[in-house]
Formats: structure tokens, sequence, C-alpha cells
């Protein structure tokens, strides 16, 4: 339960390797790499011959955000022995990849990612389309806590929000960014915060580093 | 689950489809429309008999959409309590019956990008029900139906009717088994499998899927099991305050019920958990033989799935 209270509001935790799959998929943006050599590195004690049947796909930059820092090579995954790691350099091409690897996948796949919030509520969106199902995709948050906002007055989607309240970049209104958050839509709720008394605005702080 | 809530039905068709098999068509006595219901449910029939009532539940094997009738296909027990028999021997276009409301226990999970269907002889009933839904829609299904010969291929004609090449019928006396290595190995990502038969059938395919890596959500089965015949045994009722006597050929729920103490159930297969019974005192072993309860809750000697689990015990008090 998170401080709001509201249950939609994602909870990640650290990656855990599962060896009960067949093939694995590793995802990662900058910090995430860390966390992905972690879950190799117990999978690689679970079960050993499972790494010639894992791939990851890795973006050492997380595109529009800078300092993200705390990256890793990828080098560092071929040394681990996995079949294919492949490097990338924004979110959006790691993304990409992942959808082509899911279309072409069958049963049987662990997928694992590792990133910034945004990242992962990307990733997790795309799996919903494959249906795959909370025993098959796992997510660690690695860098920032930056939220995508719906807005549900206009629709539109606001990036990379670290603020509690924000001028939605659709319509223009101020909304006060919830933890009601939509797994389909990957995105937390937005919603007008001055509606009653025009102008009228909480203070703005930093909310989502 | 009393009988009072139950729906009354004649028989208005009955159909040998195979040596073993009989087909049943049920309607409301005023041929006004039964409740609705998805593919996979089934209903409760409740038998009555000269010396005692029989509940079985058999699979809903019509079209979803066409209310009118219920269709069920009955399977002659070898080693049977009673209900099968009850049903193929006593059963005529006329007899009056009662059927409880339809469950669903086996649904289709509509999330799903493909459904792997796999069934084994009279296993294909539930199924019936969910080709019809799956054929007008855009989500593609496959179904494999093992089955010993083609006389006791029963619906051979009609699945072929309905759902074409997507059917394909497992002859064993022909002796290509299903490759079911060869069907999990290979489901596109977002594929769901279901399988109902035999026993084996069932943990062959649940441990084909696992070796594949397939998650348990993706994995979907359904066995109803008939209550297995024991030793007598007594149970004591505490709320009811009343000692039961357990019959050989009884299951526990139904010595309860013959008592007079109401316990709700949904399946009576030992796959719901609905009758789950909490277990006050006991000298002696649990005999646990559902789908239901974990290890560890059988193990604990706390509850009990009286639908079709008994006890080989010198005392047994029931939270009933």
């Amino acid at each position: 339960m998170t401080l709001s209270g509201i249950k939609s509001k994602p909870v990640y935790a650290p990656l855990r390797a599962d060896p009960a799959g067949r093939r694995h998929l590793l995802l990662g943006v900058a910090p995430g790499g860390e966390a992905l050599l972690t879950v190799l590195d117990e999978l690689r004690g679970l079960a050993p011959e499972a790494l010639t049947r894992t791939q990851v796909l890795y973006a050492a930059e997380h595109g529009s955000a800078q300092g993200s820092g705390g990256t890793v090579s990828l080098a560092s995954f071929a040394a681990v022995g996995v079949a294919e790691a492949r490097g990338f350099d924004s979110t959006g091409e790691v993304l990409a990849a992942y959808r082509d690897v899911l279309a072409s996948s069958v049963m049987g796949l662990r997928v694992y990612v590792a990133g910034p919030e945004s990242f992962l509520g990307l990733a997790i969106q795309t799996a919903l389309e494959f249906n795959l199902n909370r025993d098959e995709i796992r997510a660690q948050v690695a860098g920032s806590l930056a939220r995508r906002v719906r807005c549900v007055h206009c629709r539109a989607t606001t990036e990379d929000v670290r603020t509690n309240i924000v001028a939605c970049g659709g319509c223009g209104r101020w909304l006060f960014v919830r933890d009601h958050y939509s797994r389909r839509l990957a995105a937390y709720m937005g919603v007008m915060v001055d509606a009653e008394l025009p102008g009228e605005r909480p203070q703005i702080h930093e909310a989502f580093p | 689950m009393t009988d009072g809530q139950t729906i009354t039905v004649d028989v208005i068709a009955v159909e040998q489809i195979t040596p073993l098999v009989k087909h049943f068509t049920l309607a409301r006595p005023d041929r006004g429309n039964l409740p609705g219901f998805s593919g996979g449910s089934h209903v409760v029939v409740v038998m009555r008999g000269e010396a005692r009532v029989f509940r079985n539940p058999y699979s809903l094997l019509g079209p979803p959409h066409a209310l009118d009738t219920y269709q069920i296909a009955v399977r002659r027990m070898e080693e049977s309590r009673g209900g099968s028999q009850f049903m193929h021997e006593r059963l005529r276009v006329g007899s009056r019956l009662e059927i409880a409301h339809p469950v669903n226990l086996f649904a289709l999970d509509k999330r799903a990008r493909k459904h792997l269907l796999i069934a084994g002889g009279i296993g294909i009933t539930p199924f019936m029900a969910q080709i019809e839904e799956l054929r007008g829609g855009n989500v593609p299904f496959e179904l494999h139906y093992a089955v010993r010969s083609r006389e006791h291929a029963a619906f051979a004609a009609r699945l072929h009717e309905r759902a074409g090449e997507r059917v394909r019928i497992y002859y064993d006396d022909a002796g290509a088994p299903i490759d079911h290595d060869g069907l999990l190995a290979a489901q596109p990502l977002g594929t769901h499998v279901y399988v109902c038969g035999p026993a084996g059938m069932i943990s062959r395919v649940t441990e084909v899927a696992r070796r594949w890596g397939w998650p348990d959500s993706h994995v979907h089965w359904e066995q109803f099991s008939a209550p297995p015949v024991g030793d007598a045994f007594e149970v004591y009722l505490a709320r009811a305050e009343r000692r039961v006597q357990v019959l050989a050929d009884q299951s526990l729920l139904e010595a309860v019920e013959a008592a007079g103490v109401d316990v709700p159930y949904l399946c009576r297969g030992g796959v719901c958990g609905f009758c789950q019974t909490r277990v006050l005192e006991l000298d002696g072993e649990l005999l646990h033989n559902d789908h239901y309860l974990s290890d560890a809750e059988k193990s604990s000697r706390k509850t009990i799935m009286p639908c079709v689990s008994r006890a080989r015990c010198r005392n047994l008090v029931l939270d009933l």
C-alpha cells in the first residue's frame, strides 16, 4: 500500500530470476544495467544453461533525460555469457526492438525490465498487448521516478513530469498528478487542480525526482 | 446451494451417441429460456433415486447463445456409484429433473491471443460450448481431441462442421497420440492452453507446459472427480449436533445432505472450493481427493472438501 492508499499505484521490487522460464529477455536503460547484471548472475547460479536462451536489450542513455549516469558497458553482458546483447541509443529504440522480439516469441518467455519508472510502464504496456501476465514480466526502478501524466480532461499525455502539479501539454490546464495509475495507458492520471477557484494552486514542488 | 434454488427441466431428447455416451437435451416445462451461461460452464443435476439422491456435475455443451435448451453428455462409468447409471438407465424423454444454476469454473481467458484446447474422451464437453464462442471471433484457436477409436469419438461430425480444420482428432487405436511437446513448445506469446480429460492427460499436459516454461496463469484444466468409494465412517456435526454415518459408496457431502444439513456447493467434484469445511477434531486421518486444497492445507488436518474427500478415523468432528 502506498502513502496515498491508491491501489493502482505500481509497486516495483528488485528483480529476481525465474528459472522456470524457457527463455529470458532483459530490457534496461542507463542505471538499470546494474540490476540486469545482478539478475543474470542469479540466473546463472540457478540454471546456467538458461543463459544460452537469454537476450539483453540495453540503452546506456535514457534518450531525452540527461545525466542519468551509472551505465554499464555492453561487454559486461557478453562477459556473463548471454546469447545476445544489443545496444541502443534511446529508450524508444529499446522499446521498438522489444516489441519485435515479443511478436516473434513463443510461450515460455520471461521479461525483466530495469530503468526509469516511465520506461517500466511503457514496457509493461507493450507486454499487455501480448497478454503477458504478472508471472511473466517483472520490473525494477533504477533511475528517475518522473511520470507520464494523462490529462483526464483532454486525454493528452505529458512526459517526464517531476512536480506535484504540472501544466498539461495538451490543454494547458494545471493538473494535480495523482497516484492513480493505468497500466493500459502507462500513465498516472492528472486532474485539474484549480477548477473550483481558478488560479488558486498549491505550491509546486519536485515530487518525482 | 440448496435444492430450493434449482431449475426444473424436462428431458426432451435422448440419443446414444457412442457405446458409452448418452446425449440429453433439457428444456423448461414451459419451454421458456434457461439462464445464460458461458462456454465451460457446468450444471449439477439432481437425481432422485429410490434409496438416495445423486448430484453430479455435467458441462453444458450447447451453444451459449441458444438458451431454449441445455445439452449435456453423460459417459457411463464402469465403477459408477449410481449417478451415471441413473442417467443412462432411468432417464427417458419426458423425465423431469432438477438442475442447479450454471457455474463456470473453466472459462476462456478472453485476453488470450490464441486458445489451445486439448480434450480427452468425455472431456470434450466443455469445449463444445467454448468453440461456439470462439468460432465467430478473430482470436485463433485449435482443438486437439484424443479418443479411443472412431466409434468412441463423440461429436466428431459436429466438431468438424462447426470448427473445420481447427479441430484435429487423434484415435488411440490408430497409434498417433497427441504430440504434447510439439504442441506446447512453439505457441505464440499470449497463448492459453486448456485441458479437460482423464487425470493422466491433465498431469501430462501441465507437466509438459511447465517444462517449456509456460507460467501457471496460461494453463487451465478441469477435472471433476467422482467421489471415490471407500470404507464407511462416522462423523459428528458440531453445529447441527448430529452424528452421521457415511456409507462406503456415499460421499461425505451426500451423507450430510441426507441428514438434512445443507452445505453450500458448486461443483461437487473437488474443484471449486465452495464446500470447504473446517475440521474441529480428528482422531485418525483425512483422505483428501480434491484438486483445490494445497498440500500444506491437506496435511494441516484442519480442513476438508466433503464433496470428494473421506476419512479413516475413530473420531471426526466438523464445523457444520
